[in-house]
């Protein structure tokens, strides 16, 4: 095989596995843990080193850069300037777009989160690297790497590959790999990069940014979630979600309608979720749901419509008012507090 | 920037999301059936584009990359009241990812001098939601993306947002030129009025740019794209039970099976 690829880019020159660890505050995204188990396994299948990428102000006093090491890291690059704080895609996409030019990585790792998918356009063209947007599957295969998402609304998954640009760069949603443990013994180690971003040069001004306590409903082992349905009263969910120890989430147009915060959805817009039990109380079961809820081992549904294509989803349903379900089956667990955990 | 903004909003036609089926017995996708309609977060860009000019003044032209025929979402625009449509039409454009995309969709905003480019979040086709970011990577502009409403500030010549982050949202100004991807379902898209509709309809004639025009038709296409589809596999149905139970004890029991 010629190392220059009709492109003009050498390809044999870049190699890698990058991860973009996504901080704000000092408080790392839970999709960036994923993504370093994942890039660890697909950085020993190529044989090369696992590098995560912090960008932010004072990152040397928080222990995040230790952190990447213990979930998988080989090496962490840190860029630390108030240029980095709060995030905005001007100076981050420069100064990756920097570090890509100059260390050449072969794959590069971003969670899809607003911040992700909104950074990983901004350092892919001008890098002409190939990005693939919300990949559920990363593999190599016969030594070729292999980047899968769904496509047509999640009726078939499409192999997107990108044989003659580097970095070869993918957004993943939160909670489609599951995050390893962190080992505190693993060895690595951390440099600080060189900073090519001024204030004086940028766009945009951050005015203010307001975030509570992120709910993580990719966490959970029990979901119960809502749709249109629910007709706006998430009380009875949140009730049955306590009893169960889980988490609420919804769909799409629930969270439209403004009856709980866009941090609970869950499907291809969304989030992904792969709890023990999913509960699907009015919601019909569109495929954009259904791609963010489909890796739950065992699905209930609740519907007025047998109809409705939640009930080909699930493994149990039941044909009803979920206004009147709900409130039965959680006194159904009041009285029988054995059948379910402390 | 007294006599108003030159605001472009980029549109695009897609199959109807529920026309689209997969051939059991081939695999295939059926596209052909499926009507070709508009993007629907593209309504929302539409809508928040115009509210632009009811703002701050200026013109808004609606920007589309397809076959001849895509102009159909030309006329979805003009008839909702923008200004103007044009079309990036060229077979040199075929197969093209994001990234030539948006290099044609970024030459063709500068051609029209955009000091604002709208787009909506992401098409419900391909769902890359990476354009308007490579729109404003490849003119070096800034982006603003997930926006729930913005506020205009001509005096200042930048444009604030509202985005929405995770768990929360931070308020963003932006200097022109700025591309700005609308939040699906963020606001109302208005209907198209009447008269507006016919004119769209029936006199409304879009210009074409080809490749040539932009000076880019050697940066666009399936050669220089550099992600390739490598194969389509249909996404088999997780296989589930399927059981409908008759009473909410009944299930309350499967629940506490699985807790
Ligand atoms: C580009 C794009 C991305 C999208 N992304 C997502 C996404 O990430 N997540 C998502 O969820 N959707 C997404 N959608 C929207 C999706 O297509 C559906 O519109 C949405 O999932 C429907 O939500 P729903 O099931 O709550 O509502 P509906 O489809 O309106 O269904 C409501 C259901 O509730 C039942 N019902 C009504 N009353 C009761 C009652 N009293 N008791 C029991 N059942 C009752 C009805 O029979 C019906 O089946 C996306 C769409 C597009 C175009």
């Amino acid at each position: 095989m010629a190392a220059t690829s009709d492109s003009g880019v050498d390809i044999e020159e870049y190699d890698d596995v990058w991860v973009f660890v996504e901080q704000h505050d000092g408080e790392v995204a839970s999709v960036t843990w994923e993504l370093l188990s994942k890039g660890r396994d697909l950085a020993d299948e190529r044989g090369e080193d696992l590098v995560a990428l912090v960008m932010g102000e004072d990152i040397d006093e928080t222990d995040i850069p230790q952190q990447c090491i213990a979930r998988g890291a080989d090496r962490v690059l840190v860029a630390d300037d108030p240029v980095f704080e709060p995030y905005r895609s001007d100076p981050y996409g420069e100064q990756f777009r920097h570090l890509v030019e100059t260390r050449k990585p072969a794959v590069a790792l971003i969670g899809g989160t607003h911040t992700g998918r909104d950074f990983a356009g901004r350092v892919a063209v001008p890098t002409h690297a190939g990005l693939t947007a919300d990949c559920t599957e990363l593999e190599m295969e016969d030594g070729r790497y292999e980047m899968r998402r769904p496509a047509f609304g999640g009726d078939a998954l499409a192999t997107i590959i990108c044989p003659e640009h580097r970095p070869q760069m993918s957004t993943v949603r939160p909670g489609v790999f599951p995050a390893a443990e962190p080992d505190e013994d693993r060895d690595g180690e951390i440099e600080d990069v060189e900073v090519v971003v001024d204030e004086s040069e940028t766009m945009t001004e951050v005015l203010d940014r307001e975030v509570g306590d992120v709910a993580d409903i990719t966490d959970a082992d029990v979901v119960v979630a809502g749709g249109m349905g629910v007709e706006g009263d998430f009380e009875p969910l949140w009730e049955l979600a306590e009893m169960l120890d889980g988490e609420v989430a919804a769909t799409r147009d629930a969270v439209e309608e403004g009856w709980i915060e866009p941090a609970r959805q869950v499907g291809q817009t969304g989030k992904t979720v792969r709890p023990k039990l999913y509960i699907a109380a009015g919601i019909s079961g569109a495929i954009q749901h259904l791609e963010g809820m489909d890796d739950s081992e065992t699905v209930i549904a609740i519907n007025t419509d047998p109809n409705a294509p939640i009930f080909d989803n699930a493994d149990y349903g039941i044909v009803g008012d979920l206004h009147e379900v709900v409130p039965e089956l959680i006194e159904y667990f009041e009285e029988h507090e054995e059948a379910i955990p402390a | 920037m007294t006599d108003g903004w030159n605001i472009v909003v980029c549109v695009k036609q897609v199959p109807d999301a529920d026309d689209v089926s997969i051939d059991p017995e081939t695999g295939r996708l059926n596209r052909s059936d499926a009507e070709a309609v508009m993007n629907a977060p593209d309504y929302n860009a539409v809508e928040a584009a115009l509210e632009l000019r009811d703002e701050v003044g200026g013109t808004v032209t609606a920007l589309s990359m397809g076959p001849p025929n895509a102009d159909a979402v030309l006329r979805v625009a003009v008839g909702m009241g923008a200004d103007d449509g044009v079309l990036l039409s060229d077979p040199a454009f075929g197969g093209s990812d994001t990234w030539p995309t948006s290099l044609a969709l970024a030459r063709g905003a500068e051609e029209l001098d955009a000091d604002v480019v709208f787009g909506g979040e992401e098409t419900t086709d391909s769902s890359t939601g990476q354009v308007p970011p490579g729109i404003a990577a490849h003119n070096g502009w800034a982006q603003l993306t997930y926006v729930e409403g913005l506020e205009p500030r001509p005096d200042e010549g930048r444009l604030v947002a509202k985005r929405d982050v995770e768990g929360g949202y931070e308020r963003v100004a932006a200097e022109l030129p700025v591309v700005v991807a609308m939040g699906f379902g963020e606001n109302d898209p208005r209907p198209a009025g009447l008269h507006r509709k016919i004119y769209a309809e029936t006199d409304f004639e879009p210009e074409t740019w080809t490749a040539e025009d932009l000076g880019v038709e050697d940066e666009v296409g399936l050669a220089v794209s550099p992600t390739q589809v490598g194969g389509m596999d249909t996404a088999d149905p997780v296989p589930r039970e399927q059981e409908v139970l008759e009473d909410t004890e009944e299930l309350a029991e499967q629940i506490a099976e699985v807790v």
